[in-house]
């Protein structure tokens, strides 16, 4: 899954419209940003990319930006 | 369900996917109307705001609107027991107990013997048996309780499995005591997260990074899957689990064509893959039927032909184990129209299974409120896809579940009985129909319970009480209860009406008036009516106010009180109607062709 997928498919998870979210965003700020859209990224990442994610890449995660590159979507 | 329930929670649905279109789902589902509510506790031994996301998803889709209260981490004890104010506040109808094996305080030692294994499992109990006692005593809510999940390490290998210091031998022994709880406490239902994660797998139900980061004690695939099975629970608790299945044969119950290959060349029975995943499925049809699920068949084909495939041999499944058979060419969208009308059930009270998609297609897109799950062709799966969307989940089996598929078979016989007469008094008086009426008794207080949860037709109210509240009702003087039970020469119909109404002054408020579409156009409603008069008149009150709120489904009843001679009250609104009845002194029974024997009284705690 590519950085525009990965986007639109976070779009969904937080209920925004599609082609809401640019990638600078902090997740802090983001409208519906709590621990189920957290998992449910980590869960995509994991299914759509084969990306394993360890504890400590995501707790260092505070940006769409960071998450992009862990879920291998930069 | 309602009608549109979106197809990705429908089976084969995908975690990942509810999980991202959560939002949307939500707010597609918000816009059904007649939703009921819950309240409903959610406490947690780990976090819990994903399977409370996804409980919501579920019961939002089964008809029910939830209102959550959720403790913090790991606060399900602290939250009861020390009495927190914002949960006496919230005031749940129900506890949802989300423990796991990460939540078992003591474990065994290595050199535990078999006494110290006990006291271990005594005391755990007794720790857990607080809570709930306290719920139930102060709450009063009904308790959804997780029994235990397995660790996926084994520090002492197999010995886990029965030595007195093994883990596994230990939770086995506590889910044990669960049940045990369970089986002796009406208000108690287990969560059975032993069998959902051993369904998904241990892998796939327990993840490090979920644990360690978040302290989610199950994976958010496994959240799902967790969230849709409480999900079938409360939806059987508010009573909106089905009722029938409608079976199509060619195919479906049996391999081949009967038409075409006759009964020996069915494939059917042990000797043939094919035919013993046919046998099988029956069975499991068989066993729904023997819990009191209707059977219906819905074929293409001649009667006489359809009726003869149950005379194989190997057949387990009997033409009499089906309430209606519709073997013919009609369309199948009218039998099934036809089916609900002589059950005298809902369109969304039915499933109905068929291998050819083209006729899922037809019902589907002509009934939607009928459930058609995708079943698709191979029998040997038909079984576990009906289970995944939980339409049979019952919260308990009560007496009238098991005699339901003999009630309605008497209906059956009752449907030709009655085409013998051409004026329907001479019918209803052929019936030889008895009633006992009496106040609610503890031995029916689950079946009424049950008929108060799960009637929509002949409801005046559709007001819903949990069985803490239908206890509460019996044992207090302030209100008239009655149930009514209808017998006749076919048979007995059990407990099939319900009545209650509280009372102020000389003025008795019936806001809960109840009966089985089994016994329609009897004159049950009559015999009820007297019986309450007679109450009425023991206790000293002369007036009767009937409440009638129009719903979707109770159309039926718009002028139940007008027919009883109630005048509107003007001051009543539409959504809530209010009718007025002065007893007279001399009443005359309306009942015509019941003999009503009525139960004495028993008299309220607070009388």
């Amino acid at each position: 899954m590519n950085r525009t997928e990965f986007l639109l498919q976070m779009d969904e998870i937080l209920g925004l419209k599609p082609g809401t979210l640019k990638g600078d965003e902090k997740l802090d700020e983001l409208q519906n940003w709590d621990s189920t859209s957290l998992v449910s990224l980590i869960g995509l990442a994991e299914s759509s990319n084969s990306v394993e994610i360890s504890p400590e890449q995501v707790v260092g995660c505070s940006t769409v930006a960071d998450l992009l590159r862990l879920a291998g979507a930069n | 369900m309602p009608s549109q329930v979106p197809q990705c929670l429908k089976y084969p649905a995908v975690a990942a996917d509810i999980l991202r279109k959560r939002h949307s789902l939500k707010q597609e589902l918000l816009q059904q109307s007649n939703l009921l509510s819950a309240r409903i506790a959610i406490l947690g031994g780990s976090t819990t705001s994903e399977i409370r996301s996804m409980l919501e998803i579920f019961l939002l889709a089964h008809g029910v609107r939830p209102e959550f209260y959720e403790s913090g981490y790991n606060r399900y004890s602290e939250d009861v027991l020390f009495e927190s104010p914002s949960l006496w506040c919230f005031k749940p109808d129900i506890v949802f107990i989300h423990t796991t094996w990460q939540n078992v305080l003591e474990f065994p030692e290595l050199t535990d013997g078999e006494a110290q294994f006990e006291e271990r499992v005594r005391r755990e109990i007794a720790r857990f048996e607080s809570i709930w006692q306290k719920i139930h005593n102060d709450l009063g809510a009904l308790i959804i309780q997780n029994n235990f999940d397995l660790p996926r390490t084994r520090p002492l290998g197999n010995l886990e499995a029965f030595q007195p210091s093994g883990r596994l031998n230990f939770l086995l022994r506590l889910n044990a005591e669960f049940a045990n709880y369970a089986r002796k406490h009406s208000r108690f239902l287990i969560n059975d997260i032993l069998y959902l994660s051993s369904r998904l797998g241990l892998d796939a139900w327990y993840g490090h990074t979920y644990w360690y980061n978040f302290h989610m004690a199950v994976t958010p695939t496994a959240a799902v899957a967790l969230a849709q099975n409480i999900a079938g629970i409360v939806k059987s608790v508010y009573g909106k689990s089905k009722k029938c299945i409608v079976l199509d044969l060619d195919n479906t119950l049996w391999g081949g064509v009967i038409g075409d290959d006759g009964v020996h060349g069915l494939l059917l029975g042990r000797d043939h893959a094919v035919g013993e995943a046919f046998l099988d499925f029956q069975r499991y049809i068989k066993n729904l039927q023997r819990r009191g699920v209707i059977l219906a068949v819905c074929s293409k084909n001649e009667a006489e032909n359809a009726k003869e495939g149950f005379s194989h041999p190997d057949s387990i499944l009997k033409v009499e184990d089906f309430s209606v058979f519709k073997a013919n060419w009609n369309p199948k969208p009218d039998n099934i129209r036809e089916i609900a009308s002589e059950l005298n059930i809902g369109l969304d009270s039915i499933v109905f299974v068929d291998d050819n998609p083209a006729e899922r297609a037809l019902v589907s897109n002509q009934l939607p409120e009928v459930a058609t799950p995708e079943v698709g062709t191979d029998v040997s799966r038909f079984a576990e896809i009906l289970e995944y969307e939980r339409f049979f989940e019952t919260d308990k089996i009560v007496r009238d579940d098991l005699n339901r598929a003999d009630y309605y078979s008497a209906n059956a016989q009752r449907s030709a009985h009655e085409a013998q007469f051409s004026n329907y008094g001479e019918f209803l008086k052929s019936l030889e129909m008895a009633a006992e009426i009496g106040s609610f008794v503890p031995i029916y207080l689950e079946r009424i319970t049950q008929l108060i949860n799960k009637t929509n037709q002949f409801n005046l109210t559709t007001k819903r009480y949990t069985s803490a509240e239908v206890e509460a009702m019996s044992l207090d003087s302030e209100f008239i209860t009655l149930y009514g039970r209808l017998t006749d020469k076919f048979g007995d119909n059990g407990l099939v009406s319900v009545l209650a109404g509280r009372i102020h002054d000389e003025t008795v408020e019936v806001d809960l008036w109840l009966m089985s579409c089994r016994v329609l156009n009897r004159e049950m409603e009559l015999a009820m009516f007297d019986a309450l008069i007679e109450q009425c008149r023991a206790r000293g009150i002369r007036a009767i106010k009937g409440i009638y709120i129009p719903s979707k489904k109770n159309g039926m009843v718009a002028n139940h009180y007008e027919s009883l001679g109630f005048a509107r009250q003007a001051d009543s609104d539409e959504s809530c109607q209010a009718w007025g009845y002065d007893i007279p002194e001399s009443y005359l029974p309306k009942t015509r062709f019941i003999s009503v024997f009525t139960k004495p009284q028993p008299v309220p705690a607070n009388a």
